[in-house]
């Protein structure tokens, strides 16, 4: 039983992001403020998220998971979490996974929205991406550092 | 998923329209009898306030110039005929005047958008506007702009006709006629080998290194480096600049196209000569001047080359690069090679002639050749264009200075992407529609086109690759190296134009692959099904990647230490009538922060060049707006939008060094030496682009003054390098 507990918590894989402010204009820029992170993890096909989002200019009314054709690229609602809070609160979910969401999950196309009374089309947002440690600022990394760039063919020029 | 959610849109947008037809008509009779949301009171006083704090920018006429979009006629009603009033407002106010969003008083803001308003065909009412009326603006306007804001009077003095914004108020002509003894002439061998004492060229050297031999300042001291004088700069205008050193003098491209020479030992002014125009905030950051034999030359931000006496600051020649009054501009300086003064030429917007590249002899002015950075119908890559009649292929603009290798007796420059940004608004699909952002190697003496190098084919997301070509050898390889805002490291063989190599130094998502033989780039799907008024992600945002903040190379270490930034954006392109004119951008823009960079704008990465692997890289939440210096001290100097100047190791990427300036670090850092010391010097500057509009829209929780254009020029104590006299 321990031996086979290992090999599940060795086959997780975790997930995170900060939620920043969705593509905004001047116009907009007052509805979209607000931070927040998210973490998920992946066991076999089971996802878990969880996360806190904080200082919306207006109440969150939804949060869900989307997918898009890319890393950065919006797309189309994909699975409904639940949220607690208005301004400051929480999300959570839990999901069984088909193929292509997983695919999706792991080429880095699949992220977690807010959307919020005055942002109903978005406030915030954040890419799921494979969990990374950030060594703090201006502290180097040997390498380029985390670049996460999942989803490029084996086509790409790299040594 | 994605396509239901578009139907659903397209519904919407059907009932949407047929609502908004019958509420423009509502509004447009509205409008007939009792006048738009706003009075002629609030006309008048944003007329007012539109010059002082907007037209140096968009212009006088509400045009546009560049980067800064038309706020008057079609292009303006393509952007916001199909938003509110509201929005209008809330976007000026939250992010004009450029880099100072909310910085005017509310009614001021209410009186610019009735301005704006009526110079688009809104009548006049009784009711003032108070920026909460959501009235959509193509049912009070129809984009005709009155005559007398069409053809405004002229405020004169300032850059492009713009009204002087916020231009000093000073008088142009030599203030200080200098009398400099025993000035020894900069010789072709002198720039071929610079003295490291010196700083001759705008990069340090013909290779773009922007590097120096120069060591008394090093990892095991820089932690004593302390001020040693400083000099205020002129406001207005941006600044970018970075100064050259030569004999211990330091010349000085100041803004409002004013030259200085000033010891560059204590700060003492030499001479000074304002030659003007005046500057305002739209282009007219000039990053260096150049100096041969016994002149300063510059190439001010009205596309005029002068060439002074290096000794006295007088004028000793001047030549147009560019007619007069077209609205041509420079701001990229520029490089003498083989005894001619090579200049690039910007804000080429569809207006004949096309931009190009330009080289004037050195001693006289008379103009020696001309390479057009447009292919025009039925000459060599005029087919690249496809259709396009040749009054509406616009951009390949040189705004940074070229390379210049005096072995193969070539310059290599680099060329902006064609206009409009957009593949579906331009009409030229992935076509390569040279020369835009390409490189071009060209015979230094004749201009001839030795080979050119297309780096990104039907690009279409602003992302330029104009910036520095990088000559570097290893062993008996010729290479050519640079990166553009896509944040993609080129390597190149610079006698042929071979693709050598590419790394991606940035996270983008605009190429799915590369060809690994040719180098050409592959276009996620989407991005080739694009369609006008369509909204598009792209990483890098048109900040860069990679913007004008050079790179450094470092040869000891074989290092290229690259300034880096992360955001993405949404693009929408406008439709585009092919009509001869002014060819603008015509794009429209909402930004975000670049997924897995945890909010940092700014990245710094050191890379080896002759393996290309990545060595070391940082982030941090500020973008990096100064060039690199990289010195045998082991240090790369570098700075930020929040105000810091820096050292960092060059080996390792750690930070050893910073200092807190007044405000943004902008421009070139140098070094040099004079009576056995070593100094550093950079400025600190505003504007300059996206690099600084970007953040100083995301980064809202850091602050800096509007106002603090400088130098500062650092070194260690005496007691560390013994008394200087």
């Amino acid at each position: 039983m321990l031996c086979a507990a290992g090999v599940a918590k060795a086959a997780e894989q975790k997930f995170d992001t900060r939620l920043t402010a969705v593509a905004y204009d001047g116009a907009m820029r007052a509805n979209v403020q607000g931070d927040g992170r998210v973490t998920a993890t992946l066991d076999g096909n089971k996802l878990t998220v969880s996360g806190r989002f904080m200082a919306l200019p207006s109440a969150a009314t939804n949060a869900r998971l989307y997918s898009g054709p890319g890393i950065g690229v919006p797309g189309a609602p994909l699975l409904d979490l639940q949220l607690s809070g208005q301004m400051d609160g929480s999300l959570s979910g839990s999901f069984t996974l088909n193929g292509k969401q997983l695919a999706a999950l792991r080429q880095g196309h699949v992220y977690v929205q807010i959307n919020s009374q005055k942002a109903p089309e978005g406030n915030l947002w954040g890419w799921l991406l494979p969990e990374h440690a950030f060594p703090g600022a201006n502290v180097p990394e040997k390498g380029h550092g985390f670049l996460p760039q999942l989803d490029v063919p084996g086509n790409w020029v790299e040594k | 998923m994605l396509q239901s959610k578009h139907t659903r849109r397209l519904s919407w947008i059907a009932i949407g329209t047929a609502t908004a037809a019958f509420a423009a008509f509502w509004s447009a009779s509205l409008a007939q009898s009792a006048g738009g949301p706003f009075t002629d009171a609030q006309v008048r006083a944003g007329r007012t306030a539109y010059a002082a704090s907007c037209a140096g920018c968009h212009q006088a006429n509400l045009a546009g110039a560049g980067e800064q979009p038309a706020l008057a006629g079609a292009g303006f009603m393509s952007a916001w005929g199909r938003r509110t009033t509201k929005e209008l407002y809330d976007d000026i106010r939250a992010q004009m005047p450029y880099g100072r969003g909310g910085s005017l008083d509310a009614a001021t803001y209410q009186n610019i958008v009735a301005f704006i308003l009526m110079a688009n065909g809104a009548r006049a009412g009784s009711k003032a506007f108070d920026g909460t009326e959501t009235i959509r603006i193509s049912s009070i306007a129809n984009g005709q702009v009155p005559a007398d804001v069409a053809t405004p009077r002229r405020a004169g003095g300032g850059d492009e006709g713009g009204a002087g914004g916020r231009a000093p108020t000073m008088a142009l002509g030599q203030t200080l006629v200098g009398n400099i003894k025993n000035y020894a002439p900069v010789s072709d061998a002198m720039l071929v080998h610079p003295d490291p004492k010196d700083w001759l060229i705008y990069r340090g050297n013909y290779q773009a290194w922007s590097h120096s031999a120069l060591k008394q300042v090093s990892d095991a001291n820089v932690d004593q480096l302390q001020l040693r004088w400083s000099w205020a700069m002129n406001e207005g205008g941006e600044n970018a600049t970075g100064p050259t050193i030569h004999d211990g003098i330091m010349f000085l491209a100041n803004t409002s196209n004013t030259v200085q020479a000033l010891d560059a030992k204590t700060g003492e002014l030499l001479w000074e000569n304002r030659l003007g125009p005046l500057a305002t905030r739209a282009y007219s950051a000039l990053r260096s001047l150049a100096v041969y034999e016994d002149k300063v030359y510059i190439n001010a931000t009205d596309a005029r080359l002068y060439a002074l006496d290096a000794k006295t600051g007088k004028v000793e020649w001047k030549t147009d690069i560019a007619e007069p009054g077209k609205g041509f501009n420079e701001t990229g300086g520029l490089i003498v090679a083989h005894g001619k003064v090579i200049v690039g030429l910007t804000l080429c917007r569809g207006q004949m002639p096309h931009c190009y590249i330009s080289a004037y002899d050195a001693r006289t002015g008379k103009q020696a050749w001309k390479f057009t950075t447009i292919a025009a119908p039925g000459t060599p890559g005029g087919d690249t264009w496809g259709d396009v009649p040749d009054d509406m292929r616009a951009g390949g603009e040189t705004w940074i200075a070229g390379t210049y290798d005096p072995d193969l007796n070539i310059t290599y420059w680099g060329t902006a992407q064609s206009k409009p940004w957009m593949q579906a608004s331009r009409r030229s699909g992935t076509a390569s529609t040279l020369y835009a952002n390409s490189t071009l190697a060209l015979d230094a003496d004749t201009g001839q086109l030795k080979w050119y190098y297309s780096h990104a084919p039907g690009e279409t997301f602003d992302l330029d690759e104009v910036f520095e070509r990088v000559l570097i050898d290893h062993g008996a390889q010729k290479t050519l190296m640079t990166i553009g805002k896509a944040g993609i490291l080129w390597k190149l063989d610079r006698v042929t134009g071979k693709f050598l190599d590419a790394k991606q130094t940035v996270f983008q998502n605009v190429y799915s692959g590369i060809n690994k033989k040719t180098g050409q780039l592959i276009f996620r799907p989407d991005v080739l099904a694009q369609k006008t008024n369509s909204w598009i992600s792209a990483c890098p945002s048109a900040a860069g990647g990679h913007d004008w903040p050079p790179t450094s190379y470092d040869p000891g270490n074989d290092l290229i230490i690259i300034p880096l930034n992360q955001s993405c954006n949404m693009m929408l392109g406008h439709d585009v009538k092919q009509h001869t004119g002014v060819v603008q951008p015509e794009g429209e823009e909402r930004l975000f922060f670049m997924p897995g960079t945890d909010g940092n704008m700014g990245r710094l990465a050191a890379y080896r060049t002759s393996t290309m692997e990545p060595v070391w890289s940082f982030q941090q939440r500020s973008s990096f707006l100064t060039g690199v210096l990289s010195t045998d001290g082991n240090l790369s100097f570098v700075g930020d939008y929040d105000r810091v100047f820096s050292a960092v190791d060059t080996k390792t990427g750690k930070t050893l060094w910073t200092v807190r300036l007044p405000t943004v670090v902008q421009g070139n850092p140098v070094t040099y030496e004079a009576d056995g010391k070593q100094y550093i010097a950079i400025t600190t500057g505003l504007g300059g682009g996206s690099p600084f509009s970007k953040p100083s829209s995301m980064l809202g929780e850091l602050h800096h003054p509007d106002h603090g254009h400088a130098v500062y020029v650092f070194a260690l104590p005496d007691k560390v390098t013994g008394k200087v006299n």
